[in-house]
């Protein structure tokens, strides 16, 4: 779907946070990766995906008021099987309505499920700051950003040149030129994601912020596995 | 896209060349800023200096209750004065101000430097006052300096429209200021320094200019080589990068931002009542700009400085030459730590030098150069004839310690004539005080940075690179 549209529809319902699959599918318009996948509205429709996009898949509730996925036990991975993706889910649709029985119920999305290994996770960030505009945050995933801050900045726009330089101007840079027997990541690929997540900002104006938080870098490409988008 | 900084260069011109300078306030009592902004402008200012002289264009006092101050008629209104009046500094209560700013324009004054406070910076009225003035100028096209500054010092005009103890020697370094007085102490020390300043501005609220357009004029201003910038917030955040982006292309711009810490940060706002952001954003906008950041006000001062006078540099790679092993391997230390490269000198480079008859048979051979502590101007000439000259360095640290048989003089001038004939950047460390002065005054007669420490050369040295790797950058 167009991305004025899934902004236009979201701001209908009177909701300023898209749901993962609406900000994954505004990534893949401006071709940032993100996991092979698509929104199901019933069982049949889950295994059809799956099929589609092949195992093994995750499914994760997609529910407006429905925060914490995994607390409410909507989220289900590692299912194998087209009779797995069957009893995920129910058992994600009766663990929605034990938490949250209001809750409306977009659908489940089902998502091709990646390997994790020599992948090294990293996040792009971007928020509107009231000086420059918009600003785009790297950093690795997890403490790195969160404790020792080891974030670098830049304003919009910002062209691949620019982003492999915010890049490499990490602290512990080291760890995406290749530590303990993994190879670097694909560096080109990571400074096009933070380009696009740059132009997505300024030509999207009603998007005030988003994360693509973790992105799995490896050798051979990147990929955002999961997405977050709060309009204005 | 992007500023004309040519039209910008043309319209802030007449703040720094004018044909005539009004002092709306002028006054006969001492205390009064009404009285030192006069009397800078027809003296230079109030402490003297070798070389200081007044503005020689039109200087008018202005001010009802007196007929002449200091000498000069004194006007009851602008509009009074018979001759070409391109600038007015506002010496008056702010109430005063938007009625004086209409008679300027009907005077078809075109630059206003307003120094009174109590505007943007004091609250809602005062933020009222500002922004009816800010209309009176902009209709009448005049374009406004302040309100709440020290004003504007130009000493290759000898003008000093500002309330500034004086005016600072003239060179190459212009310094636009978001604090007036930082410009005023900077001036005091710079005195003692023989450091000279093309041009400074204490730019205070920035109701009007704001740092792009000092920017863009100071890119076009011949006497200016190097920008240095204090401030501690941008206002129009994306017009700042856009032109210190072109700026920087052109002249190398150096900042110290204040306002790093959560205090800092609340501190800024309060003093002249502009917004700022996350550190980190700044830096990575900095870098992105193509600025070199300064970590101290030392270091601002010192490397625009070198940069004014230093030619760009072309990579990283740094010969240290030195007659102390000491301080060789602590300027090592600090090269290292800011990612400078210190290649070794190759085979045949070693062996011309081991040939000369003018090396000390225990030199190091190696990268620092320690040609040891008798070294004469000779050896320090043959090392430097080799370094300068060679492919494999793009600058080098020259350091002298002080020792019984030292010739700092003869030292200092081989370093200046190795400067002048292979034009690479050559950064001094004479480590020294009373006796070393004569080398030292040398040097900076001759525009060498010197530094007692060698932190400070590694560092100096680091800005020198990352500017000219941006140079080299933008230029492809």
């Amino acid at each position: 779907m167009e991305t004025k549209k899934i902004i236009d529809e979201a701001l209908a319902e009177g909701r300023r946070a898209l749901l993962e699959y609406e900000a994954e599918e505004i990534f893949s318009n401006y071709g940032i990766p993100v996991s092979p996948g698509r929104l199901a509205r019933n069982a049949g429709e889950a295994e059809a995906v799956a099929g589609e996009i092949g195992f093994p898949v995750v499914m994760k509730i997609m529910s407006p008021q429905i925060v914490h996925k995994s607390d409410a036990g909507g989220v289900k991975v590692g299912l194998t099987r087209p009779e797995d993706v069957a009893a995920a889910w129910d058992e994600i649709m009766d663990n929605a309505a034990a938490y949250d029985p209001s809750a409306r119920i977009k659908g489940i999305l089902v998502q091709k499920m990646i390997s994790e290994s020599g992948g090294r996770e990293v996040i792009v960030g971007a928020s509107t700051d009231p000086q420059f505009g918009p600003v785009i945050m790297f950093g690795l995933g997890g403490i790195f950003v969160e404790v020792l801050k080891d974030v670098s900045f830049r304003v919009a726009p910002v062209s691949p040149e620019e982003a492999l330089r915010q890049i490499r101007e990490i602290r512990t840079i080291a760890i995406l030129d290749g530590v303990r027997g993994n190879g670097p990541i694909d560096f080109t690929a990571l400074a096009d994601l933070i380009s696009r997540v740059s132009r997505l900002m300024l030509e999207q104006p009603r998007v005030s912020e988003l994360d693509a938080n973790p992105i799995l870098a490896s050798e051979d490409g990147v990929r955002a596995l999961d997405a977050r988008i709060i309009l204005a | 896209m992007g500023e004309n900084l040519q039209d910008l260069y043309r319209e802030l011109d007449v703040f720094f060349h004018p044909r005539g300078v009004a002092v709306l306030g002028a006054s006969r009592k001492e205390k009064k800023v009404g009285h030192t902004v006069l009397k800078g402008l027809i003296s230079g200012g109030e402490v003297p200096r070798p070389g200081l002289q007044g503005f020689r264009g039109g200087i008018y006092p202005v001010n009802p209750k007196e007929k002449e101050i200091l000498g000069l008629t004194c006007y009851p209104s602008i509009t009074d004065i018979p001759d070409p009046v391109d600038i007015a500094i506002f010496c008056i209560p702010n109430t005063a101000v938007s009625a004086a700013m209409r008679q300027c324009v009907e005077k078809g004054v075109r630059g206003a430097i307003i120094l009174t406070a109590g505007f943007g910076e004091a609250g809602p009225e005062g933020k009222q006052l500002q922004e009816e003035f800010v209309a009176i100028a902009r209709e009448g096209g005049i374009r406004v300096i302040g309100p709440n500054c020290l004003g504007c010092l130009y000493p290759p005009n000898d003008l000093n429209a500002s309330f500034g103890i004086t005016l600072p020697y003239p060179g190459q370094v212009a310094l636009f200021s978001q604090s007036g007085a930082l410009v005023d102490c900077i001036i005091d020390w710079s005195l003692s320094q023989q450091y000279g300043f093309s041009a400074m501005v204490s730019y205070g609220n920035k109701a009007d200019l704001d740092v792009p357009d000092f920017l863009a004029w100071a890119s076009q201003d011949e006497c200016t080589r190097a920008i240095s910038l204090y401030i501690e917030g941008v206002g129009d955040g994306r017009r700042f990068i856009e032109t210190a982006s072109q700026v920087s292309r052109l002249k190398p711009i150096v900042v110290l931002k204040a306002g790093r810490s959560v205090k800092g940060t609340k501190a800024v706002s309060s003093h002249t009542g502009s917004l700022s952001g996350s550190y980190a954003v700044y830096a990575g906008v900095f870098r992105q700009a193509g600025i070199i950041t300064a970590d101290n006000l030392t270091e601002l001062l010192s490397i625009s400085q070198a940069l004014a006078f230093q030619p760009l540099m072309k990579g990283r790679r740094v010969a240290i030459v030195t007659n102390g092993g000491a301080c060789g391997v602590m300027c090592t230390d600090y090269c290292q730590e800011v990612g400078l490269d210190l290649p070794d000198p190759p085979p045949e480079m070693i062996d011309r030098l081991d040939s000369s008859g003018l090396i000390h048979p225990a030199w190091s051979r190696n990268n620092p150069f320690d040609i040891v502590g008798d070294a004469g101007p000779e050896r320090y000439r043959a090392v430097l004839e080799e370094v300068m000259s060679s492919d494999l360095y793009d600058g080098v640290i020259v350091i002298q310690t002080l020792q019984a048989v030292t010739d700092n003089l003869g030292d200092a001038k081989i370093v200046v004539e190795m400067s002048k004939t292979y034009r690479k950047p050559v950064i001094a460390a004479f480590m020294g005080g009373v006796i070393s002065r004569e080398g030292i005054d040398y040097l900076s007669e001759h525009h060498i940075p010197n530094f007692f420490d060698v932190k400070a050369a590694a560092y100096t040295m680091k800005a020198l690179a990352d500017y000219g790797q941006y140079r080299a950058r933008v230029s492809d």
